[in-house]
C-alpha cells in the first residue's frame, strides 16, 4: 500500500512538473507571437489552437497532484462535527462515488480520443490532430482515479 | 416528474454532496452527469462529460487563468509585496491606525497584479501582521483588517473571479476588469475610513508607528511599486487599449514581472519553481471546477429550471429591485458556506437569466455586485476562507478574535455595495468610457 502510494505520488508529481514547464512554454509562445505580430507583422498561424492544446495538457497533467495536495475545494465544517466513525463512513462512501465517476470519465475520454483519431479530425488553422491532447487529459483523469483509489484504501485501512 | 423538478432535486442533491465534504468540482460533475443521464440518456451524458471536460481544459479563453495566476505567484515569491508594503507604510504608517490603512492601500495596489483574494490576504498577512504586532496594534483590528483587504485582490484587475464570471456569462473579460477598478478604489477608501473611525473611538487599538524622513520615503519607492506599475501598464494597459486578448495580457504580465524580478535579482530559482508549482495547483483546482460547473450547467439547461425561474420571477408582483434584493440575500447566505468562486459558478446558470433577461440589469454591474457580495463570505463565519488564512499566519490569535474584528469591515463592505446599487453608474461608466 505504501509502495503504491509512493509510486502514484511520484508519478503525479512528475506530471505536475511537466504541467509547470507547459505554463512557462505557453507564456513564451504567446509573448513571441505578440512580438512577431506587432514588430514583424507575421504572427504564428494557429497560435490560439496551440495555446488551447497546451492548456489542456497542463490542466490534465496537474489535476492528480492537485488532489494529492487536497487543493480541490471542499467544505468540511459540517462533517467535522460528526463522530470519527461516521466521518470515516462518509469519507469512504463519497470516495467510492468519486472513484466510480472518474473511472467512467477517464474511460470515456480515452474513447473520445479514439473517435477523434479514427475520424482524423484536426484543428482549423494549425491542422494539429486533437487526439494526442485528449489522451493527455485522459491520462490525467486516470492518474486522478489512482489517487482516489489510494485515498479510499487509506480510509478503509486506517483504524 | 417534470424536468424542472428534476433540476430542483439536482440542486438539492448537489448541496447535500457539498455538505458531505465531496470537493465542489466533483459534486457538480457527478450531479450534472447523473441529472443529464436521467433527462436525456446515459450514452449522451457520457459523451457530454468527456467533451465538456476537454473543451474547457483546451479553451483559449480559459487559458488566461494560469497566466494571471502565475503573474501573482511570481510577484509573491519575488517579495514584491514586501517592498510595496514598505513604501506605503513609510508614507502613512506614522499616523494612528496608519499601518492598518497602509495594509489596505498595499492590498489594493497588490491587487493590480494578483487576481485572488486569498493570495492577496496571505501575501499581505505575512508582511503586515508582524509590523502591526511590533507597534502593539490590537490583534483583532490587525488580523481582521488584512482578512478584509484580501477582497480588494478580486475587485481590482486582474481577477480570477471576473474571468470565470465572464466565461460563464459570455461577457467581455476586459470590460469586467475595467468595471472592477472604481468599486475596488471605493472599497479601499471605505476600509481606510472604517479604520480611521475605529481608531478615533479607541486610539489604544492602533498606536502611531515610526515617522520617516522624506528621503527615506522616496528611497522606498524603488522597490515594489515600480514593478507593479510597469507590469500593470504593459499587461492590462495593452488589454484595455485593445492590443491584447486577456490571455495575451496575462502572458505579457507574467513575462514582464518575471523579467523585472529576475533582472533585479528578486526572484530565486527556488522561488521560480515554487511559483510554477503553485500555479499548476491553483489552475487545476479552478479549471476542474469550471468544467464541473459547465457539466452541471448543461444539466440545469436541459432541465429548463432557469427558464421556469425566469418565468416565475417575471410573474412575481414585486418590483425588480426587491427580486434583486432577494437574490443578493441568497448569495450572502450561501457565501457564508460556499467558496466565492464555486458559488458564482454554481449559481450563475440559475440566476443570471433572471437578473439580466427578466429584470433587465446590466450584466457587468451584476458581476461586480455578486463578486462583492460573495467577498463578504470570505470574512464571515463559519467558512471565512481569508480568516482561516490569516489564522495560519497569526497562529497565536484565536479565530474568534479575528471574527470579532471583522464586523466594522463587513459594515464597510455592505455600505460600499449599497452605494454601488444606488449609483450603478459608478460601476458602468468606466467600461463604457474606455471600450465604448
Amino acid at each position: 500500500m505504501r509502495l503504491l502510494e509512493r509510486y502514484i505520488t511520484k508519478s503525479s508529481r512528475f506530471l505536475d512538473s511537466l504541467a509547470g514547464w507547459g505554463i512557462a512554454a505557453t507564456m513564451l509562445l504567446v509573448v513571441v507571437n505578440i512580438i512577431l505580430r506587432i514588430v514583424f507583422k507575421a504572427p504564428i498561424q494557429g497560435v490560439y489552437e496551440y495555446v488551447g492544446f497546451l492548456t489542456a495538457a497542463i490542466i490534465g497533467f496537474a489535476i492528480a497532484y492537485c488532489a494529492i495536495q487536497n487543493a480541490h475545494i471542499s467544505i468540511g465544517f459540517l462533517v467535522e462535527k460528526l463522530p470519527c466513525k461516521v466521518q470515516k463512513i462518509i469519507q469512504t462512501a463519497s470516495g467510492t462515488v468519486i472513484l466510480i465517476f472518474l473511472v467512467f470519465a477517464s474511460y470515456q475520454t480515452f474513447m473520445y480520443a479514439r473517435e477523434k483519431a479514427i475520424s482524423g479530425e484536426v484543428s482549423a488553422t494549425a491542422h494539429m490532430p486533437f487526439y494526442p491532447f485528449i489522451i493527455m487529459v485522459a491520462i490525467g483523469l486516470l492518474m486522478l482515479c489512482l489517487v482516489e483509489i489510494v485515498k479510499v484504501l487509506k480510509g478503509v485501512m486506517v483504524k | 416528474m417534470t424536468p424542472a423538478v428534476i433540476g430542483l432535486i439536482g440542486v438539492l442533491i448537489l448541496l447535500v454532496l457539498i455538505a458531505l465534504r465531496i470537493p465542489i468540482a466533483y459534486s457538480m460533475l457527478i450531479v450534472g452527469f447523473i441529472g443529464f443521464a436521467y433527462i436525456v440518456s446515459p450514452r449522451s451524458a457520457l459523451t457530454m462529460v468527456s467533451t465538456e471536460i476537454f473543451s474547457n481544459f483546451s479553451s483559449y479563453t480559459l487559458s488566461v487563468i494560469p497566466m494571471f495566476v502565475w503573474m501573482g505567484f511570481i510577484a509573491y515569491y519575488a517579495g514584491v509585496g514586501t517592498s510595496l508594503y514598505k513604501f506605503v507604510y513609510r508614507l502613512i504608517g506614522h499616523r494612528p491606525g496608519g499601518l492598518a490603512m497602509a495594509t489596505q492601500a498595499a492590498c489594493a495596489v497588490f491587487g493590480a497584479i494578483c487576481g485572488s483574494n486569498t493570495a492577496t490576504a496571505a501575501t499581505m498577512g505575512a508582511i503586515a501582521l508582524p509590523e502591526m504586532k511590533k507597534y502593539k496594534y490590537d490583534d483583532s483590528l490587525s488580523t481582521a483588517s488584512v482578512a478584509a483587504a484580501g477582497a480588494l485582490g478580486v475587485l481590482i484587475p486582474p481577477s480570477v473571479i471576473f474571468i470565470v464570471y465572464g466565461v460563464a456569462t459570455e461577457q467581455s473579460i476586459g470590460k469586467l476588469f475595467i468595471a472592477g477598478i472604481v468599486p475596488g478604489i471605493l472599497l479601499t477608501l471605505f476600509y481606510i475610513f472604517t479604520i480611521f473611525l475605529v481608531v478615533r473611538k479607541n486610539p489604544s487599538l492602533a498606536p502611531a508607528g515610526e515617522k520617516f524622513e522624506n528621503k527615506e520615503k522616496l528611497s522606498a519607492l524603488r522597490g515594489g511599486l515600480f514593478e507593479i506599475i510597469l507590469t500593470f501598464l504593459i499587461s492590462l494597459g495593452g488589454l484595455f487599449a485593445g492590443y491584447f486578448t486577456p490571455t495575451e495580457a496575462g502572458a505579457v504580465g507574467a513575462g514582464s514581472i518575471l523579467l523585472i524580478t529576475v533582472l533585479r535579482k528578486q526572484l530565486t530559482w527556488e522561488g521560480f519553481k515554487k511559483s510554477l508549482r503553485d500555479t499548476t495547483r491553483t489552475s487545476a483546482m479552478i479549471l476542474l471546477m469550471v468544467a464541473g460547473a459547465m457539466v452541471f450547467g448543461r444539466f440545469i439547461a436541459v432541465s429548463r429550471l432557469p427558464f421556469e425561474m425566469a418565468n416565475w420571477a417575471a410573474n412575481l408582483e414585486l418590483p425588480a429591485f426587491m427580486v434583486m434584493a432577494i437574490i443578493l440575500v441568497i448569495y450572502l447566505v450561501l457565501g457564508c458556506f460556499i467558496d466565492a468562486l464555486a458559488l458564482i459558478l454554481l449559481t450563475v446558470p440559475i440566476f443570471y437569466p433572471v437578473v439580466v433577461n427578466v429584470l433587465g440589469y446590466n450584466p457587468i454591474w451584476f458581476g461586480v455586485i455578486i463578486v462583492m457580495v460573495v467577498a463578504m463570505g470570505v470574512i464571515t463565519p463559519p467558512v471565512g476562507m481569508n480568516v482561516f488564512i490569516i489564522k495560519g499566519v497569526a497562529k497565536d490569535v484565536p479565530l474568534e478574535t479575528i471574527f470579532k474584528g471583522v464586523w466594522p469591515f463587513l459594515a464597510a463592505l455592505i455600505a460600499c455595495i449599497t452605494v454601488l446599487i444606488i449609483f450603478p453608474q459608478l460601476t458602468t461608466f468606466l467600461p463604457q468610457l474606455i471600450t465604448g
